[in-house]
């Protein structure tokens, strides 16, 4: 199979500046030294958290972002110097329900962006009802998208970046925002698009999104690639862990550090829902330490203990820390 | 027979492209013009001419300078500015506010067919705005058009609407990386107003100002205009519209090369998404 990106050693350093005078530069170094190839017709999925560089990279492969060095190829042409190339192979879309013309209607948003993809005017006639159809707004197409749901204005997203069929998308957070269902349904529309053989780059902070969807996957963090495998390769990788999940109350950080220090934990996150707070320790030992867990919740409310299998998720927390 | 077939080939791919850049012109016009509610585009079409053609033209008889049709016949010209400068500026700076910039910048269109369209509908409905000018003037202030070709003043009024909107793609550009687009563009409506011969004969300014309304739009469309009126013929404003229509496509041109680099900018300092 034949390899549709290729990056190479891609770096992006961002001069922002701190006073607000702008005397003051300070560099980010966004994308530090990123390398991998996707073949065609495979999804691949970057995952990392908040600021890894995942935006960036994608930038940087659709033409909007010149590397600060390092290069990238899609479809065989240079993202800087065959630029026009690339833009007419690939299709993108930043996750949001931006980046649309809310005075227009559905359809002439298409329209538009048809004109602007050079799509004959005749062909695009026959384009623009089936891109509708498939997106599922049907129906909804003559009324201007202002009044659309932002699951809405997501889906017209894809539809935009599907007008000149191109063979390879770059998805930047397509679900973010959206509810279960629209998610549920976005993501029938990805497999679709996939089963169409393209070449697709996703980025989610959804896990079980990724783990459903993506045949490899990145971790970015830091700029930098942390590990790229196939989701069950990852999951593989931490199948030495168990996890143990605890409904408690009431938990401050000192508690945390105490369990932290113990043998056998391997990380041990918090999060806040409502009243409670779910604990989630990753070990190693599995069962075995749920009793000493819980002696050292002394006096904690603790409901609910459960104790399973590894997830993609518990393979991406190990990785990026937690 | 291979001949004809690149022939009827380059037939079709030139109609196909103007049929590409009158779509992409009319629904970018719709898109971006934020005039375009059909009360809003009255107010524009009718009241602001109305106004401006009353106050000036009564200003103007009260001091007493000039003849009520010089007045009315300038006003109207300067009509043209509204589109061209107010209009075509919304049309490029919209997309900043619409956030479609990353869309159109990472799309393979002419970056040049792309800009001008931009300003295509509102050199036509600058026309509009000047005809509309000069009826209200016929009609409420009595100007006398009885000596006028129609068609060499619809060749004046053209001009004018082509070299504002010329200057409009410059000032939208412009708005790109400035905080108060409005601020510039209240600016060159006001330096038009005094320096174009709307409402000052360029014979009673002095040299400056003379020189400042060389090159500035609509200054010889609004002669080639009150020469219309006054029953002049072809040879008579060729010249001047020839040169206005150059100095449109200059400040065009100029916006263009702005436009450019703003996107080039964009691309190396990574401020797409944030301009
Ligand atoms: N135009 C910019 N100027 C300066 N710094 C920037 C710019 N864009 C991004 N950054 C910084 O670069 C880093 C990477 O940002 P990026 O948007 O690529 O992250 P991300 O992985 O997409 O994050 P998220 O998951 O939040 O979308 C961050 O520290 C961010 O603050
Ligand atoms: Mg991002």
């Amino acid at each position: 199979m034949s390899i549709a990106i290729e990056v190479q050693n891609l770096r992006r350093v961002y001069r922002a500046s701190t006073s607000i005078l702008g005397r003051e530069k300070k560099e980010i170094v966004a994308v530090s030294d990123v390398s991998f190839d996707i073949k065609q017709g495979e999804l691949f999925g970057l995952l990392g958290p908040n600021g890894a560089g995942k935006t960036t990279t994608v930038k940087m492969l659709a033409t909007l972002l010149i590397p600060t060095s390092g290069t990238a190829t899609i479809a065989g042409y240079d993202v800087v110097h065959q630029a026009q190339k690339v833009r007419e192979s690939i299709g993108f879309i930043f996750g949001g329900e931006r980046g649309l013309y809310w005075r227009l209607s559905g359809e002439d948003n298409l329209r538009y962006f048809a004109s602007l993809y050079r799509l004959d005017p005749s062909e695009a006639k026959k384009r623009i009802p089936y891109l509708i159809e498939l997106v599922g707004l049907k129906g909804r197409e003559n009324e201007k998208i202002e009044g659309y749901s932002r699951g809405m204005k997501q889906r017209l997203h894809i539809a935009r970046t599907l007008l000149h069929d191109p063979d390879i998308l770059f998805l930047d957070e397509p679900t973010i925002g959206l509810d279960p269902v629209g998610a549920r349904e976005l993501r029938s529309i990805v497999r679709d698009l996939q089963s169409e053989k393209k070449t697709i780059l996703l980025t989610t902070h959804y896990m079980f999104e990724a783990d459903a969807l993506c045949d490899r996957i990145g971790v970015i963090k830091h700029g930098e690639i942390v590990a790229l495998d196939t989701p069950q390769n990852l999951k593989q990788g931490v199948q030495d862990l168990s996890v143990i999940e605890m409904e408690v109350y009431g938990i401050g950080s000192e508690v945390l550090d105490k369990l932290r220090a113990q043998p056998h934990v391997d990380s041990v996150s918090l999060e806040d829902r409502e009243q409670k707070q779910a604990l989630v320790i990753q070990s190693s030992h599995g069962s075995e330490i749920v009793q000493d867990v819980i002696n050292n919740l002394n006096g904690y409310r603790v409901e609910r203990v459960v104790v399973r299998e590894p997830t993609l998720e518990d393979a991406y927390v190990r990785l990026v820390g937690g | 027979m291979q001949r004809t077939t690149t022939q009827t080939g380059l037939l079709y791919t030139i109609i196909s492209n103007l049929r590409m850049f009158y779509e992409g012109s009319r629904l970018s016009y719709i898109a971006l013009f934020h005039w375009l509610r059909p009360s809003t585009y009255l107010a524009s079409k009718i009241i602001m001419p109305l106004n401006q053609i009353l106050f000036f033209t009564f200003l103007g008889e009260f001091s007493g300078q000039n003849t009520r049709d010089f007045y009315v016949i300038g006003n109207a010209v300067q009509m043209a500015a509204i589109s061209g400068i107010y209009g075509v500026t919304m049309s490029i700076g919209g997309d900043r506010w619409a956030g479609t910039l990353p869309y159109l910048f990472g799309a393979p269109s002419s970056r040049l067919v792309m800009f001008l369209g931009r300003a295509f509908f509102h050199i036509l409905d600058g026309a509009v705005g000047v005809i509309f000018g000069l009826v209200l003037g016929v009609l409420v202030l009595g100007l006398d058009l009885s000596q006028a070709d129609p068609l060499l003043l619809l060749l004046a009024i053209i001009a004018a609407t082509i070299s504002s909107s010329g200057l409009g793609l410059l000032l939208g550009s412009v708005s790109l990386v400035t905080v108060n687009v409005w601020f510039f563009n209240n600016t060159l409506y006001f330096l038009l107003l005094l320096f174009s011969g709307a409402n000052i004969a360029r014979d009673d300014m002095p040299a400056w100002m003379v020189a400042v309304g060389d090159i500035l739009p609509l200054t010889r469309s609004i002669e080639a205009a009150r020469r219309v009126a006054a029953g002049g013929s072809f040879d008579d404003i060729s010249g001047l519209l020839t040169v206005e229509v150059l100095l449109g496509l200059f400040y065009a041109s100029f916006g263009f090369t702005f436009f450019r680099w703003i996107e080039f900018q964009a691309r190396r300092r990574g401020t797409i998404d944030r301009m």
